[in-house]
């Protein structure tokens, strides 16, 4: 049948307000980036790409980066298989228990591998391993535990929601199982596997937090991006690398917008049928157990860690790091992170739904734009949005202030709830604001009583995805923060700095806590309202 | 009488030109089906007799009156989509209610018992009754069909428009609720204008059928002057073939069934 809104030839309030909403993202994105970009106009761009130090860390990005998204896809694939295409039970609580790393910074997890791997962790002492764990392959198993948990949500996604006839189809023509694995399998798995590369290739090469605790001497571009802006203020060095780390993002937003299209034109006929094989659960509970274990041997250790005297010289139980912490303004910096990220996780949310709604139900061609402006955020990493923020709005009043976190932060992390907000909406019976109309109920009484209603779930999980990154991010906020707005995360770098590992840990177990804790609360209530 | 008359109706989707000049009238308390192939212009039509999309030329009188330019909410219409379009947050019973109570036409007729007692006395007309505190989701296709044309209904619209409103059913569904339409259509006297690409739907419950291809009328009326005098080729291709060919399916059916039967009887 024909959807409503081709072309709309006079001017109504959907389209000012989608006017309005385009204007806003060419100020709060497009700009900052050209700003950033266009700085470069007085950098000997080539100069600095020409430096040693540039070229080597380059490369050493690009092998760290290649090897963790190797091994960080290779470990996701098999525990979404592990979860998805077995009979083991309690399912629930191991894809828990897999994504709890995606609630603390990923500096958070360098530090943890520092405990168990450093020099003086207590695993390298077990194991002999005297110089540590630094450099490329601290970096590489410290990126795998920041950036698995991201890779295995998407594959369990795309395995959960794959459509089981062609199984049964083969079955019924009596097709082994490694022709299954190569005819349907495989060439289903191809497109979305790109996009997962891709994403978390994206999310390891852009990060700093893993190889500033774990890198050592191994020096790779955020790192010195982050150095150059923080530490030297050179801001036209930190622009040249901050437009290489913007290619990967790029690609993998193109890739994921192909993909994601192509996605949302799959039909599920049926599920997967699971067949029983109890050597095949055994293995893949060992693998969740093995894997989860790993996971938390870093989280426990930190744990632990914040409450002891010194680590590893006196490990009496102590509570001298949590006052220490606190009296370095933990409880002041952790009530601005609340602040930031409620107000964020409502802002956010409010303006994604908005954008989602006129991009998702009020199509005209002005809405294929602003969707684009929408996702555009999903190919520019956090320390490049982040010096794009100080570059375009040093001058202005909101420069400095919590305002300022507020915007970076909603625009930073505004394309996944924007695009959960967006799929919502679109599978809603198309026809609703057309019975409205035809009955003279308005279009927002329409939305108010009925759309949002029906989203409430997903608007819940939205909010969560602001609230839980803003708690734990370190990239943007970490050029535009000062003493008066900083968030409890970015005193983990502080302390880092100073060497006090023990007061880092306990950070990190406070931005855990809180992040479980609204987790938890947003579990409670999908569930009442799913009775 | 007539009830709705459209002149000249033309639209198009880009460079598509979706309909073509097209006039034709509706009589009052007449049920009219379009009848045509996918993309021929049907829904089109349908969207701009409602005002939920506008005309590029062409003009459209309801009782009289141009209503051409009227909002959806003033032209006394009410519509049944394919998908429902039900208000999957709410009971069945808040589903009609909800529509009274804010519909423009009748929000300041009813008090909240009021509208309730009117939801229920539609609901159990469509006979679901049993089914007032259940979700949509709770329902069958059918049921779920049922509400969405009592919630039109409670409205009192003066015509009723049915987009497609069986495709998504099954035979037995659908063969009932023609008969439940027709009935209720014979009790309110409601004009009612039914989209189909079923020729066998159309031909059992029209009392006139409005051929349509390409954006274009192919004929206009009885089923019984269709069969007998097709208009042009199209109409012969499209519908008497069609038929016939049913028509055929079923006697081979028969024979075969009574054949097998025969043989049955004859061991």
């Amino acid at each position: 049948m024909t959807r409503t809104g081709f072309a709309i030839k006079k001017w109504t309030p959907s389209t000012a307000l989608k006017v309005f909403l385009c204007l806003f993202w060419l100020v709060a994105i497009i700009l900052p980036l050209a700003s950033m970009l266009s700085t470069m106009a007085s950098v000997d761009v080539l100069g600095v790409m020409q430096t040693r130090k540039f070229s080597k860390a380059l490369s050493q990005s690009l092998a760290v980066s290649l090897t963790a998204t190797l091994i960080s896809v290779c470990l996701a694939g098999l525990l979404s298989w592990a979860v998805v295409r077995t009979r083991i039970r309690h399912k629930t609580i191991f894809n828990t228990l897999l994504t709890v790393p995606m609630l603390i910074p990923s500096i958070s997890h360098g530090m943890g591998l520092i405990i168990i791997l450093g020099a003086n962790g207590w695993l390298s002492k077990i194991m002999g391993l005297q110089a540590g764990i630094y450099g490329f392959w601290g970096i590489v198993i410290g990126s795998v535990m920041y950036s698995f948990p991201v890779a295995y949500l998407m594959l369990y996604d795309v395995l959960r929601y794959e459509d089981g006839t062609p199984y049964e189809a083969a079955e019924v023509m009596g097709l082994s199982a490694k022709d299954k694995l190569f005819a349907i399998t495989l060439p289903y798995l191809r497109k979305p596997l790109i996009s997962v590369v891709f994403a978390t290739f994206t999310m390891i090469i852009t990060d700093y937090g893993v190889p500033l605790m774990v890198g050592g001497k191994y020096m790779t571009l955020p790192v010195m991006m982050y150095q150059d802006v923080i530490g030297m203020l050179d801001f036209g060095k930190g622009s040249v690398i901050g437009m290489i780390l913007l290619v990967p993002a790029l690609i993998a937003c193109i890739l994921d917008m192909i993909n994601r299209d192509k996605g949302n034109a799959s039909f599920v006929g049926k599920p997967y049928g699971i067949k029983n094989n109890v050597l095949r659960d055994n293995v893949a509970r060992l693998c969740c157990m093995v894997v989860i274990l790993l996971v938390f041997l870093p989280i426990g250790s930190f744990a632990v860690l914040g409450f002891v005297k010194k680590y590893p010289i006196d490990m009496t139980l102590s509570l001298e790091n949590i006052a220490q912490t606190v009296n370095m303004g933990a409880m002041r910096y952790l009530r601005n992170s609340l602040v930031i990220a409620v107000t964020v996780s409502l802002l956010g949310t409010a303006l994604a739904v908005v954008n989602a709604y006129m991009t998702a139900r009020n199509k005209t061609k002005l809405s294929y734009v602003l969707h684009l402006m929408s996702i555009t955020s999903l190919a520019i990493p956090g320390l490049v949005l982040g010096l794009s923020y100080v570059m375009f709005f040093k001058s202005t009043p909101i420069y400095g202030t919590f305002a300022m976190l507020f915007l970076v932060n909603s625009m930073h992390f505004f394309s996944s709830p924007y695009l959960m907000a967006y799929n919502t909406f679109g599978k809603i019976n198309e026809n609703l604001e057309d019975v409205g109309a035809t009955m003279g109920i308005s279009r927002w009484k329409v939305v108010r009583d009925v759309l949002l209603p029906q989203s409430v779930g997903t608007i819940m999980e939205m909010m969560s995805y602001f609230f839980v990154n803003c708690m734990m991010t370190i990239s943007a906020v970490s050029f535009l923060a000062n003493v008066g707005n900083k968030p409890i995360a970015l005193m983990i770098t502080q302390f880092e700095g100073q060497m006090q590992l023990e007061c880092a840990a306990f950070v990190s177990l406070i931005i855990l806590t809180v992040n479980v804790a609204m987790k938890y609360v947003v579990f409670v209530i999908k569930r009442a309202i799913a009775k | 009488m007539e009830k709705i008359t459209v002149e000249h109706l033309s639209k198009a989707f880009g460079q598509a030109g979706v309909l073509k000049d097209v006039s034709f009238s509706v009589n009052d308390g007449e049920f009219l089906s379009i009848l045509g192939p996918s993309g021929c212009g049907k829904t089109t039509i349908l969207r701009i007799l409602i005002g939920l999309e506008t005309a590029d030329a062409g003009r459209i009188v309801m009782d009289g009156r141009d209503i051409t330019s009227a909002p959806s909410a003033q032209r006394r219409m009410g519509i049944v989509f394919q998908n429902y379009a039900l208000f999957e947050n709410m009971t069945v019973l808040k589903n009609v209610t909800y529509a009274l109570l804010n519909s423009a036409t009748s929000k300041k007729q009813y008090s909240k018992a009021e509208a309730a007692a009117k939801a229920k006395e539609m609901l159990e007309l469509v006979g679901l009754s049993e089914h007032l505190d259940k979700k949509p989701r709770q329902l069958s296709g059918g049921q779920q069909q049922r509400v969405a044309i009592a919630r039109t209904l409670a409205l009192k619209p003066d015509v009723i428009l049915f987009d497609e409103p069986m495709s998504a059913l099954d035979v037995d569904t659908r063969l009932t609720l023609r008969t439940e339409l027709k009935e209720l259509q014979k009790r309110f006297g409601t004009t009612m204008i039914y989209i189909t690409h079923d020729q066998e739907e159309a031909f059992a419950m029209s009392d006139r059928i409005m051929v349509m291809d390409s954006g274009l009328i192919h004929q206009l009326d009885t089923p019984q002057n269709i069969i007998d005098h097709p208009a042009d080729d199209y109409v012969e291709r499209f519908v008497i073939k069609n038929i016939n060919t049913k028509i055929n399916s079923l006697i081979q059916f028969a024979r075969v069934s009574k054949a097998g039967v025969e043989a049955e009887d004859a061991k």
